[in-house]
């Protein structure tokens, strides 16, 4: 265990975990636009930026961006700082600038006090602010079907050759997890579209009510080793299922005990 | 010797007492969540069947989940679902044959038994003892001659 300062108070962290870590179970509200704790982390959004010093540095501090740096004993971390805030509305109006029509972006830009951008708005912009989440969810869960592409102002999310991506299996955890919901994607009872590639849902054998899609169901079973008859019902009808057979086992032993 | 989870559904009055106590405990930033437990209908008269979480041996959610954040709690026993890390794809949902992973719509959470980190708030809230929480003893039967 490494002994750490946090605005004041004294933590415990694990050895070799992250600053972010650390400062958001202390329910300290620290804004992240990147991070997501099913993959590694990445610095992109440079939001989570918080000021470090120790004793011995005489003063001096740094800032770093705290999902990316690992605990060190005696560290003193000041989370909401005067120049550490400075830093964050900084990035907020570069922000704006890029992403005026984002909601998620004004709110979190609001709560800085940073109503409009200083620099000149890009019209054309969308609401894509190159994160990484989405593909490096779908890294980390195996399909690796889309990816960023292109470097400077051409960079965007798109699977390859920006046509239907044959790895896809539509489980919309990019979508869902996006933190801009940028992510287009249609969901309708037997259909889903996400990236130009159309799934049919898997409907249950009773009652029809869809969960997931027909690719991913067939994924799950042939790589995780799930038999395939499990996803064809929906949960309701097997917990209704579970009722009736627990209700007959009941119904024998209470027979068995008369 | 650890606690069981013992569910028997002959006791059970289909009070719904346990959906109520585990949607309170399981409540978020003050609100209700949807309920880990469900008393249903058991295909005969006056028989309820309390369906939850059986906490599998090899359950099916575990190894459906591609970004592992079902991980069984080696002090209860109970696969728990680490919320942060959870991408909602909905693969457990759609894999656990017994229906109980579930999606709280309300606010848009994962959710699964995880026997309240080993103390059911539904096991001491259940009249008429049909849900309990206790050391599992099995009857010693003598062999005859």
């Amino acid at each position: 265990m490494v002994n750490i300062t946090i605005n004041g108070k004294t933590a415990q962290a694990k050895e070799g975990e992250m600053l972010l870590s650390v400062i958001r179970r202390l329910k300290i509200d620290v804004p992240a636009l990147c991070h997501h704790e099913a993959v590694e982390p990445l610095g992109a959004c440079r939001l989570c930026m918080v000021e470090i010093t120790k004793t011995e540095w005489d003063g001096w501090s740094k800032f770093v961006t705290s999902c990316l740096y690992p605990v060190e004993p005696d560290l003193i971390v000041s989370t909401h700082s005067d120049q550490v805030n400075e830093i964050r509305r900084t990035i907020m109006d570069l922000y704006l600038a890029r992403h005026p029509n984002s909601p998620e972006i004004r709110k979190l830009a609001e709560e800085y006090g940073v109503l409009k951008t200083s620099y000149e708005v890009q019209v054309d912009g969308d609401n894509c602010i190159l994160c990484g989440i989405c593909t490096r969810i779908c890294d980390a869960m195996g399909f690796h079907a889309i990816s960023l592409v292109g470097r400077g102002h051409g960079k965007t999310v798109a699977p390859p050759l920006n046509e239907a991506p044959p790895d896809c299996t539509g489980c919309l955890s990019c979508a869902l997890n996006c933190p801009t919901n940028f992510i287009e994607f249609s969901d309708q009872d037997d259909k889903r579209t996400i990236w130009n590639k159309e799934f049919e849902m898997l409907a249950c054998v009773k009652c029809g009510a869809t969960t997931i899609t027909r690719e991913f169901a067939e994924h799950l079973s042939k790589n995780r080793d799930i038999p395939f008859e499990y996803f064809e019902t929906c949960d309701s009808c097997h917990r209704k299922e579970t009722s009736l057979t627990m209700g007959r086992i009941a119904a024998w032993t209470k027979e068995a005990q008369s | 010797m650890k606690n069981r989870f013992i569910v028997n559904p002959v006791l059970c009055t289909g009070c719904r007492t346990c959906e109520l106590a585990c949607s309170f405990a399981h409540s978020v930033d003050g609100q209700m969540g949807r309920s880990r437990i469900y008393p249903l209908d058991g295909g005969m008269t006056d028989l309820w069947v309390p369906v939850t979480c059986l906490q599998c041996e090899e359950a099916a959610c575990v190894k459906s989940c591609l970004v592992n954040a079902l991980r069984r709690n080696p002090d209860t026993g109970a696969i728990e679902l680490n919320e942060d890390i959870c991408v909602k794809c909905m693969a457990c949902i759609a894999a656990c044959p017994f229906g109980c992973a579930l999606h709280d719509t309300q606010h848009d959470l994962i959710i699964k038994c995880d026997l309240c980190g080993g103390d059911p708030a539904c096991a001491k809230f259940c009249p008429t003892k049909a849900l309990e929480y206790k050391p599992f003893e099995t009857k010693k039967k003598k062999l005859a001659g």
